[in-house]
């Protein structure tokens, strides 16, 4: 009776001891599946935070080559600079919404002589004294607007080539109109014949005439 | 019903005729808002002597692509929306001058009869440029926006750098030189020289490398004054 006391009492206590064993066993694994979740969540987390995913659009021009198309000699003596900045904007009117276009051209027009337009024996030099006849100031290049530097600065709505064309042409009449005065055209012809005077006194001549043939009109 | 059907047509047909879609651009209302910004006046004495007009055609295609990398492995997968296509015809206007502001006497030497003018380096301006919007051509599919102005404007000063950059192959520089000579030596002719007595000549023999110096002191292609 007591025997078979004693090995039950045994039992219960292998049994116990499996027990306890086991449950360590399922502890050990389930701290060590935790911290296998945890370094492969942050390795994961570390590897993505270094990704990036965007939509890219090449916005670069192809290398094509450029032509030369003409090349000429010129005389042109340029004795004033008009720099200017033009805003052009359109606006068109809609049921919603109005649409707008502004853009910003560069130009730089250029006041001077012609010196192809000068005529047979135009400088008579007598001693120490000079007389320049001189065609007059002009325009030199009425091709002054860089439109290939212009800055798009607004545009709401959809707008044609024919649109840019349209402001390009009020770009050029509006500048052409500010800066061809009559203010900067004598600006011009004065710093012409200081120009022409300082050349030819250091050519060697102490009076020197600067004369202007008026036959020539600026529009 | 049928009429619902029909009023609801027409209306549409309305509002879609009302809603601002061009019919041409001699239609649009031009307002002038801002019409100047800047203007700067100098005073120079500069002698263009050569003028080359250059034509180029900038072309542009572009693919919209999904770029990136996932789990430090790149990807670069192109998008099938389309490919849009742009060629911008343009044209430039190239000048060379010579620098007569700081003309002195040191530029003139002078032994008995004889005259020689020594003169400055000359430099090149991009003096103008024109787009010939008629003859731009678009290719742009149905999935993709147009190309907007700030995007043509990029291409076209992009296309302007390129011709600029291009310079040092044109050979404007001897022209010049050669041009300056055939316009002064019949105007010191005038002044009682012979044309045997008469020199000009430049600082120094240019060669491909002082180029980009002559380029670089050039107020309009860095944007300085």
């Amino acid at each position: 009776m007591e025997r078979n006391r004693n090995r039950k009492w045994k039992g219960i206590q292998t049994l116990f001891l499996m027990k306890g064993l086991m449950s360590r066993v399922a502890l050990t694994a389930g701290i060590i599946t935790v911290l296998a979740i945890v370094f492969i969540t942050v390795w994961t987390v570390r590897s993505c935070s270094k990704d990036r995913i965007e939509t890219v659009v090449n916005d670069t021009i192809n290398i094509t080559q450029a032509h030369i198309t003409a090349m000429k000699e010129i005389g042109e003596w340029e004795f004033l600079t008009v720099t200017d900045e033009e805003m052009a904007d359109t606006t068109r009117r809609g049921f919603f919404s109005d649409d707008h276009l502004i853009r910003i051209y560069y130009g730089r027009l250029r006041l001077g002589i012609n010196m192809h337009k000068v005529k047979p024996h135009w400088i008579t030099a007598t001693g120490d004294s000079i007389t320049m006849h001189l065609p007059d100031v002009e325009l030199l290049d009425e091709d002054f607007i860089d439109e290939a530097k212009t800055q798009s600065f607004f545009e709401s709505g959809k707008w044609t080539d024919a649109d840019r064309e349209a402001l390009y042409m009020r770009a050029y009449t509006s500048m052409r109109k500010r800066c061809l005065t009559k203010e900067n055209i004598e600006n011009a012809r004065e710093n012409a014949e200081q120009q022409f005077t300082k050349m030819m006194k250091a050519l060697g001549y102490k009076k020197v005439g600067i004369v202007f043939s008026q036959d020539q009109t600026n529009k | 019903m049928k009429h619902i059907l029909i009023y609801m047509a027409m209306c549409l047909t309305a509002l879609y005729a009302c809603s601002g879609k061009r019919t041409g651009a001699g239609k649009d209302i031009p307002a002038d808002t801002i019409p100047m910004m800047l203007t700067v006046i100098k005073n120079c004495s500069k002698l263009y002597t050569a003028e080359y007009h250059i034509h180029k055609i900038v072309t542009h295609n572009d693919t919209r692509k999904l770029s990136g990398t996932f789990l430090q492995q790149q990807f670069d997968i192109t998008l099938p929306l389309g490919e849009r296509k742009i060629a911008i015809p343009m044209d430039a206007t190239l000048k060379a001058y010579v620098d007569f502001s700081d003309f002195s006497e040191k530029n003139i030497r002078r032994k008995g009869d004889k005259i020689e003018i020594i003169l400055p380096d000359p430099k090149v301006e991009l003096t103008s440029s024109r787009i010939n919007h008629k003859e731009i051509k678009k290719q742009v599919p149905l999935l993709r926006g147009a190309f907007s102005d700030a995007e043509m404007a990029s291409y076209e000063q992009q296309g302007r750098a390129s011709i600029i950059a291009s310079i040092p192959q044109t050979g404007i520089i001897d022209m010049a030189q050669k041009s300056a000579a055939r316009i002064l030596i019949p105007m010191i002719e005038q002044m009682g020289f012979k044309e045997e007595n008469i020199t000009v000549t430049f600082r120094k023999k240019f060669s491909l490398e002082d180029i980009p110096q002559i380029l670089i002191n050039n107020g309009i292609e860095n944007g300085k004054e």
